[in-house]
């Protein structure tokens, strides 16, 4: 046998140990003194076992793989696009409602959330800032996605796509109108939430906006606690104020609301039959719907 | 007043009013600054798949990876790469330092779940096997097999388990910036294959700095 292990530490004379640290310590003068190839080898070869004993093989279970992003995005874009058919030809609720329960199975608690187009905001903006960062191919494409369809048709993916969206939803039973002096200026809080989050994500600080997804834990079914309950805690003000987190925080609806404010194709009352009676108005859950104004020009 | 309204007209006639005119203008502005980013985005994009990996280099069994993984069981587990192994019959990292007697009761493990499995291939040689469902990736073995045996033991990233998350909350707490992001192809650092190869892989990988 030519590999045997000590099987306890043997007491050595002095003088055995001083040679040896000696050998030592010119072994770490090699080592340091300019040759950096010489590196113990890793391997230790195997002894001549009497048996017909094989080491195991590593085990390197292999993950999802390509199809899972390429899934991913494959349905993001086939369920825009049934948002889009449904909100401006269908005009169909109904289907809405049954589209973000999909999404909410498949894109929440199947894809389990990651990655997705609220977060990917960092990816592109630390994309864009250091060219050494690896960007996703996914992440590229789930958030150019959703807000080139908010230019065109406005933001149905809010409405129909977005899982987060989507599990505020279930849980409305009546929404309570915000008063205009309260909703407006929590409506300012996403956009400091996604300056702070691109700013921290291109300066190469962590991503805020996975770090303290509030849903994200309901979707795996685990995750830090206090995060948990603020999302259990985001839901049930969520009863009675419909979808808070997409109004007061959503960074990514930000991008979308801007996209969507110049979009020729709105969803809109028609104004030859409208007869005033703002049922509309009032039933927005979102408080989306205003008063109507009259035009400038005509105001004579 | 009929100024106010000959000007409407006017605007009218020419087909596009003040309010048409500034939307197709941040119509126009919006699209091109999205496709803009979308442009270059999508070239500093990489085609491949993504996956975290820890490079075992750096590991410093700091215990975080067993704690701070979005998971409840975490997706990192103790690894055994059997080519470096010493195969001894006492091996620091499955008996604990303190124990006074060096026999193998469960008083004397180290792992504190037990899920090191030590199993006599021939005397005096042992082969040391990880029971992945309770390893719970603290790091205690590898610790110990670092520092005083071969260092066949590491901690890495399973990709069975892991989500894979745009930013993996372990990597985020690391305090040795020990997680690495390697194409899926070849997705496995294994550590006998020594330093010189992962820093290649790292180098070869899309947007690699090493």
């Amino acid at each position: 046998m030519t590999f045997r292990q000590p099987i306890a530490i043997r007491r050595r004379s002095s003088a055995k140990a001083m040679l040896s640290a000696l050998v030592g310590l010119l072994l770490l003068l090699t080592l340091f003194g300019g040759s950096a190839g010489a590196q113990a080898p890793l391997v230790l070869p195997a002894p001549e076992f009497e048996t017909d004993y094989q080491r195991p093989e590593l085990s390197h279970p292999l993950a999802d793989g390509l199809w899972r992003d390429g899934l991913y995005v494959g349905a993001l874009v086939l369920a825009l696009a049934a948002a889009v058919w449904l909100v401006h030809w269908r005009r169909s609720r109904r289907g809405m409602a049954v589209l973000s329960i999909f999404s909410l199975a498949f894109f929440g608690f199947w894809l389990l959330g990651c990655i997705c187009p609220i977060g990917s905001v960092q990816n592109i903006g630390l994309g864009l800032s250091d060219s050494s960062y690896i960007l996703p191919w996914a992440a590229v494409a789930v958030f150019v996605l959703p807000l080139g369809v908010a230019l065109v048709y406005g933001r149905v993916f809010c409405g129909g796509v977005c899982p987060l969206g989507a599990v505020q939803d279930v849980v409305l039973l009546r929404a309570v109108r915000v008063p205009e002096w309260l909703d407006k200026p929590l409506g300012l809080i996403p956009f400091a939430y996604l300056s702070l989050a691109v700013v921290l994500a291109t300066t190469g600080g962590p991503f805020i906006i996975c770090q303290y997804d509030p849903f994200i834990g309901l979707f795996r079914m685990s995750g830090e606690m206090w995060l948990i309950m603020s999302g259990l805690g985001l839901l049930l003000l969520g009863m009675f104020v419909a979808r808070p987190y997409c109004r007061f925080l959503c960074p990514y609806g930000v991008l979308l609301g801007l996209c969507s404010s110049v979009t020729r194709r709105r969803v809109s009352t028609s104004p030859g039959q409208c007869v005033n009676c703002r049922l509309c108005e009032k039933a927005c859950p979102m408080g989306a719907i205003r008063p109507a104004t009259e035009e400038r020009g005509r105001q004579t | 007043m009929n100024d106010g309204r000959g000007a409407d007209e006017s605007n009218r006639k020419s087909g596009l009013t003040r309010r048409q005119f500034f939307g197709g203008l941040g119509l126009g502005g919006l699209t091109l600054g999205l496709a803009g980013v979308g442009v270059v985005a999508a070239r500093r994009a990489a085609a491949e798949r993504l996956l975290w990996q820890i490079d075992p280099f750096k590991c410093v069994q700091c215990g975080q990876c067993r704690t701070h993984c979005v998971m409840a069981e975490s997706a990192v587990k103790c690894v055994h790469d059997f080519p470096m192994c010493g195969i001894c019959d006492r091996c620091v990292a499955y008996l604990s330092a303190n124990s006074s007697d060096l026999s193998n009761g469960a008083e004397n493990e180290l792992c504190p779940l037990g899920a090191i499995r030590r199993e006599l291939i021939e005397p005096p040689y042992f082969e040391y096997l990880i029971e992945e469902p309770l390893c719970t990736a603290c790091g205690l073995c590898v610790m110990r097999c670092a520092k005083a045996g071969k260092g066949s033991l590491y901690l890495q990233v399973r990709h069975d388990r892991c989500l894979n998350c745009n930013q993996c909350s372990i990597a985020a707490k690391c305090p040795a910036e020990a997680f690495v992001r390697l194409p899926a192809e070849e997705a496995y650092v294994v550590r006998h294959l020594g330093l010189e190869d992962l820093d290649r892989r790292l180098r070869d990988a899309p947007g690699g700095t090493r």
